[in-house]
């Protein structure tokens, strides 16, 4: 399946959220998302963005891998390493993360591999926006 | 190989108990214990106010959106199907965004943004309501453009754009909870936002002049002798949150006024 990639860095810093917001939403437009769909990518990508900027130190580019396929969006971004245990905040910070990517996404997951800490998102077209109602 | 979800297995110990919350659940349901349904709402305000404060860079004082959120979370306790094999947060949370982001999506303009995106806002929520209904789905960005004879664009930027919706929240201690700074000032630059909606003097004038003499004074102090909120607390003798309440209140009769003229 064709795919298409698309690279966006930023500094990691709060005024650089609109526009990973609106790249984002220009892009899976583009896929024939829906409104509400569209919304979804929104949030999970000022959520993984606000939660990479917490993460990583002030200085850092916060780089987003967005990949296109006709079915699915596939967003990669990098996040520090945190030592959940020891950081009351930082836990409870990771896990109220965790509940909005749950609900605007279809899937997400920390992972942690030879490239480093990064958090992965996935959005079907098609698949319905994360509300329940 | 991923390591699957690391964070997320933390919020087992976080503040919900999930015997607890079922047990609160069972009597509230089967025994119609009303007290059991009260200690599940105050048990999941910390989820409404994380949600809440995600919302805040959309400029809605972050109080009223937990009191929004506050209304999603007790949908959620009472839609929730306990003999579902799905876990209450994983519920509730889309409920709770569900509940703010139809707030938002309800909400008229306050601030200054150029009448052609505000128009062009409008129009899309107006365009996604009525192909929602035809087409029996959320409408594609295309549907939309195509319906208003506007490009995807121009959707996509009255998207964002209509998140500029109200007055930012006078709290200027913004990152009280340390989460992020995130803050629709960022955005709108240092325009005084009371400023920029107040196009009309003598609209203004009659609106403030239904206000009594101490929320007058309160507002006078703040926006035209430039006061911070503790100065104005120690010149009036009250406390700077009394300030904090007395200015957003004064602000949101001022708009309804403004806007109902």
């Amino acid at each position: 399946m064709a795919s298409d990639r698309i690279t966006l860095c930023v500094p990691a810093r709060g005024e650089f959220a609109k526009t990973v917001r609106m790249t984002a939403a220009a892009l899976v437009s583009r896929m024939g998302m829906t409104y509400d769909e569209v919304d979804d990518i929104r949030m999970a990508a000022e959520e993984a963005f606000v939660y990479a900027v917490d993460t990583l130190s002030d200085d850092a580019q916060v780089c987003f891998d967005f990949t296109l396929t006709d079915k699915e969006v596939v967003i990669v971004v990098p996040v520090g390493e945190q030592d959940l245990s020891s950081d009351e905040e930082a836990e409870r910070r990771a896990a109220y993360a965790t509940f909005i990517l749950e609900s605007v996404c279809d899937f997400y997951e920390f992972a942690n591999d030879e490239s480093g800490a990064h958090l992965r998102l996935i959005k079907r077209v098609g698949a319905g926006d994360g509300n329940q109602e | 190989m991923a390591i699957r979800n690391s964070a997320h297995k933390q919020t087992r110990k976080l503040t919900w108990d999930k015997a607890y919350t079922r047990e609160l659940f069972r009597r509230y349901r089967l025994e119609g214990d009303e007290s059991a349904r009260d200690e599940l709402v105050t048990m999941y305000l910390n989820l409404v106010k994380y949600l809440a404060s995600r919302f805040r860079n959309r400029g809605e004082p972050v109080d009223d959106l937990v009191q929004v959120g506050t209304i999603g979370l007790i949908k959620a306790i009472d839609r929730f199907d306990i003999d579902r094999q799905v876990e209450f947060t994983t519920y509730a949370t889309p409920t709770i965004v569900g509940e703010l982001k139809r707030y938002f999506r309800d909400k008229g303009w306050a601030i200054k943004v150029p009448r052609r995106l505000q128009e062009l806002s409008f129009k899309v929520n107006q365009a996604v309501d009525a192909l929602t209904q035809r087409l029996q789905r959320s409408p594609t960005i295309a549907e939309i453009g195509e319906y208003l004879g506007v490009t995807s664009e121009e959707v996509l930027e009255a998207m964002e754009t209509s998140e500029a919706y109200n007055f930012v929240s006078l709290e200027t201690d913004r990152s009280s909870d340390g989460s992020d700074s995130f803050s629709i000032l960022e955005y709108v630059g240092k325009d005084d936002a009371l400023m920029a909606v107040v196009e009309d003097r003598a609209t203004l004038s009659a609106a403030v002049s239904k206000l009594s003499p101490q929320e007058q004074r309160v507002l006078y102090l703040r926006f035209f002798e430039g006061l911070t909120q503790t100065e104005i607390a120690n010149q009036l003798d009250i406390s700077q949150m009394q300030v904090s309440r007395l200015l957003r209140r004064t602000l949101r009769v001022l708009r309804e006024n403004i806007v109902r003229e």
